[in-house]
């Protein structure tokens, strides 16, 4: 069990009262799953990742995100959990402009205060996965959209988690890219049974899912297993 | 993680030209002015030993009192004896007399009437003492366009360039000096102008005139005496600490209570004018470290903020990455200690090199001072001093600190709930 939440709610303090932005969740989620959250905007996609990538805390109830207890967590807890096991991908690339391609995917690895030769291998493979070793030198800004995605890929995976978080993260690319992205994370999902969990609109992104949880207002609507088509 | 910030820090123009602009130009600016400051005190202070305080001066009780009026009736007498036994007592200094008398100076015409006449204030020394005319600097004095020499026998006079210029005084003119005796009895000296002075200090170039202390003695009836003993330090930096050690021993010996033409001795900080001005300089240096501190703080504290702004999105996926908020800070403190390193050094190189050209050029004001009468060098120099390597240096970093720690706190404010919104733009 990579994530299980019970009873989750989440409320956002608005003027004197609150408004419920997850009302009464329960989903599990194993380990090596595929996996979107699908939804109108502001139907708590975005919250529930959050919560789940630790980022947040739960209201009510609580989420277990890789057997810890989320609402538990002091902020360093946290942030080792977030820094040691979840990875993230953002819908804008989030690179740091003024470092290399290989430097910003290093970066995961300096902060897990791994040697030189340590973060070199990891480093090299990650980029590897993704097909930017040829790259590993030039800026963010010296490349493509799609490519810095990939190199966010690279970043979140190095440290090779067991959970990767991702809001949107086609929102801001082609076709052609998008499904370029996603073909390579199913494949490391595969590869490395690493669990993906996606907040998205994008059409193109559910067709690779394994499995879509609809959200509206806050609750669970739906949630379905697929047999993806294998491409 | 150093090399991350090292990079950062070098590729990221915006995140440290400005600061080390800044760094350095308030660095620079404490050691030149610092320097400058301290340059005009070692003149002023040169200047007013080797010319008027000597860095301990001994005369009698009675001319202690009324030193301004050169009251020579008051003089040492018996002056071979007690240069003799200071000697004895104290070999780390060099014992000189001199003799001031203030008189008319009178410039005749061809037929001896007067032709022009000033007021003069006239210094003997010893011109068989090298040493005498170098401290009083008058080889470069001397006017070298009408072929001024120094005295060479008895009988000859230097005059201030100024006085000569307005009087027409020619070298080789005669001229003669009119006062009183020791004993106040009519004093009538005849000269011959062997070369002309120009000091570049106000007080010392209106109506000086120095002559060979063998000359004065006989035209003042003061064969064994002496209105001023000067004292230096063979070593030739003045040491106040010394120099009061020496002013005590000396009263404890020589100063007595009941006899008013007993030495007494005073010490160059015994001159009033010199410990005000010694006092201010030392306060002024604390309050311009201060507010550079102060300033550069405030201006850097701005420079932060403006870089945590510019970083926003860079931090949020700091955090998201699991870096802790401490420890980003520490990032922010580690590359505000660089940039300050690399600031202050600057600043302090520079600064140093400023000074360095001022100290060996000087600044000419001669034109701004022209009714200031203090014993106040008019060309302005620059003293190099090891203070100097830190003055700057230190408060530089500290600032570049201070403001960085202090703009820094915004990580600690951010909430990691919101960096996925906060990213998405
Ligand atoms: N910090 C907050 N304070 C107040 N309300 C919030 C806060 N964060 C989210 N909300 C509200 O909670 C609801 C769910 O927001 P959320 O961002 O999770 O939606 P979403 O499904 O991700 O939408 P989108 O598809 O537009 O990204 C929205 O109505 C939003 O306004
Ligand atoms: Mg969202």
């Amino acid at each position: 069990m990579i994530v299980e939440t019970k009873h989750l709610i989440k409320k956002f303090p608005v003027g004197k009262s609150f408004f419920t932005a997850l009302n009464d969740i329960n989903i599990h989620i194993d380990k090596g799953e595929f996996l979107g959250l699908v939804g109108p905007s502001g139907s708590g996609k975005t919250t529930l990742l959050n919560i789940i990538g630790s980022l947040d805390v739960p209201t009510e109830g609580n989420a277990h995100v890789l057997g810890k207890s989320i609402k538990d967590l002091s902020a360093k807890e946290s942030a080792i959990l977030r820094n040691r096991h979840i990875g993230f991908i953002f819908q804008t690339y989030n690179l740091f402009p003024v470092y290399s391609v290989y430097e910003n995917v290093e970066f995961a690895l300096l902060l897990q205060k791994k040697t030189a030769s340590e973060r070199k291998t990891a480093v090299m493979q990650a980029l590897e996965w993704v097909g930017l070793t040829d790259k590993a030198k030039a800026r963010p800004n010296a490349i493509s959209g799609g490519e810095c995605q990939r190199v966010a890929i690279a970043r979140a995976m190095v440290k090779n988690p067991e959970l990767v978080i991702a809001d949107e993260p086609t929102a801001n690319l082609d076709k052609a890219n998008s499904f370029h992205i996603l073909d390579t994370m199913k494949k490391l999902n595969k590869e490395l049974s690493t669990t993906f969990i996606f907040a998205t609109h994008d059409e193109k992104v559910m067709k690779f899912l394994d499995r879509i949880i609809y959200l509206e207002d806050g609750k669970v609507i739906n949630d379905e297993t697929i047999k993806t088509e294998s491409l | 993680m150093f090399k991350f910030i090292y990079n950062g820090i070098i590729r990221d123009i915006n995140r440290s030209l400005l600061p080390i602009i800044v760094v350095t130009l308030g660095v620079f600016f404490t050691i030149f002015l610092s320097g400058w400051i301290q340059g005009v005190l070692f003149d002023m202070i040169e200047i007013n030993a080797n010319f008027t305080n000597g860095h301990v001066k001994v005369m009698t009780q009675a001319y202690a009192e009324n030193e301004s009026q050169i009251p020579n009736d008051l003089a040492i007498i018996g002056v071979e004896e007690l240069m003799d036994s200071i000697e004895k007592d104290y070999p780390e200094m060099e014992w000189v007399s001199r003799i001031q008398f203030g008189g008319l100076l009178d410039v005749p015409d061809k037929n001896g009437e007067t032709r022009a006449q000033g007021a003069a204030v006239a210094k003997a020394i010893d011109f068989s003492n090298e040493k005498e005319i170098e401290r009083l600097n008058i080889r470069k004095a001397l006017v070298k366009d009408n072929n001024s020499r120094l005295p060479k026998k008895s009988g000859e006079i230097l005059i201030s360039d100024d006085f000569a210029k307005r009087f027409h005084v020619n070298i080789r003119d005669e001229v003669s000096i009119i006062g009183s005796t020791m004993y106040g009895s009519m004093m009538f000296s005849n000269y011959i102008v062997c070369g002309t002075l120009r000091f570049g200090n106000q007080l010392l170039d209106k109506g000086a005139a120095i002559v060979d202390i063998a000359d004065a003695r006989r035209y003042l009836e003061m064969e064994d005496a002496s209105s001023e003993i000067f004292g230096y330090f063979k070593e030739g930096e003045y040491n106040n600490e010394n120099a009061l050690k020496i002013k005590n021993t000396f009263t404890h010996k020589y100063t007595k209570d009941d006899d008013e033409y007993s030495p007494t001795m005073k010490t160059l900080t015994d001159d009033q004018n010199l410990g005000v001005y010694l006092s201010m300089t030392e306060n002024m240096s604390a309050i311009m470290v201060s507010v550079l501190i102060f300033i550069l703080s405030i201006v850097l504290w701005n420079t932060g903020l403006i870089g945590t702004m510019r970083r926003y999105s860079e931090f949020g996926v700091r955090l998201a990455l699991g870096e802790q908020k401490k420890d980003i800070y520490k990032t922010l403190i580690y590359e505000a200690i660089i940039i300050g390193l690399i600031g202050s050094i600057t600043g302090t190189v520079l600064g140093l090199i400023g000074v360095y050209v001022l100290q060996e050029n000087g600044l000419d004001i001669s034109g701004m001072m022209k009714n200031i009468t203090m014993m106040m060098p008019t060309v302005f120099k620059a003293k190099l001093t090891p203070n100097l390597f830190y003055i700057g240096f230190i408060p530089g970093l500290l600032a570049m600190i201070l403001g960085n720690a202090l703009a820094g706190r915004a990580i600690f404010k951010r909430n990691t709930a919101k960096l996925f919104k906060e990213l998405e733009v």
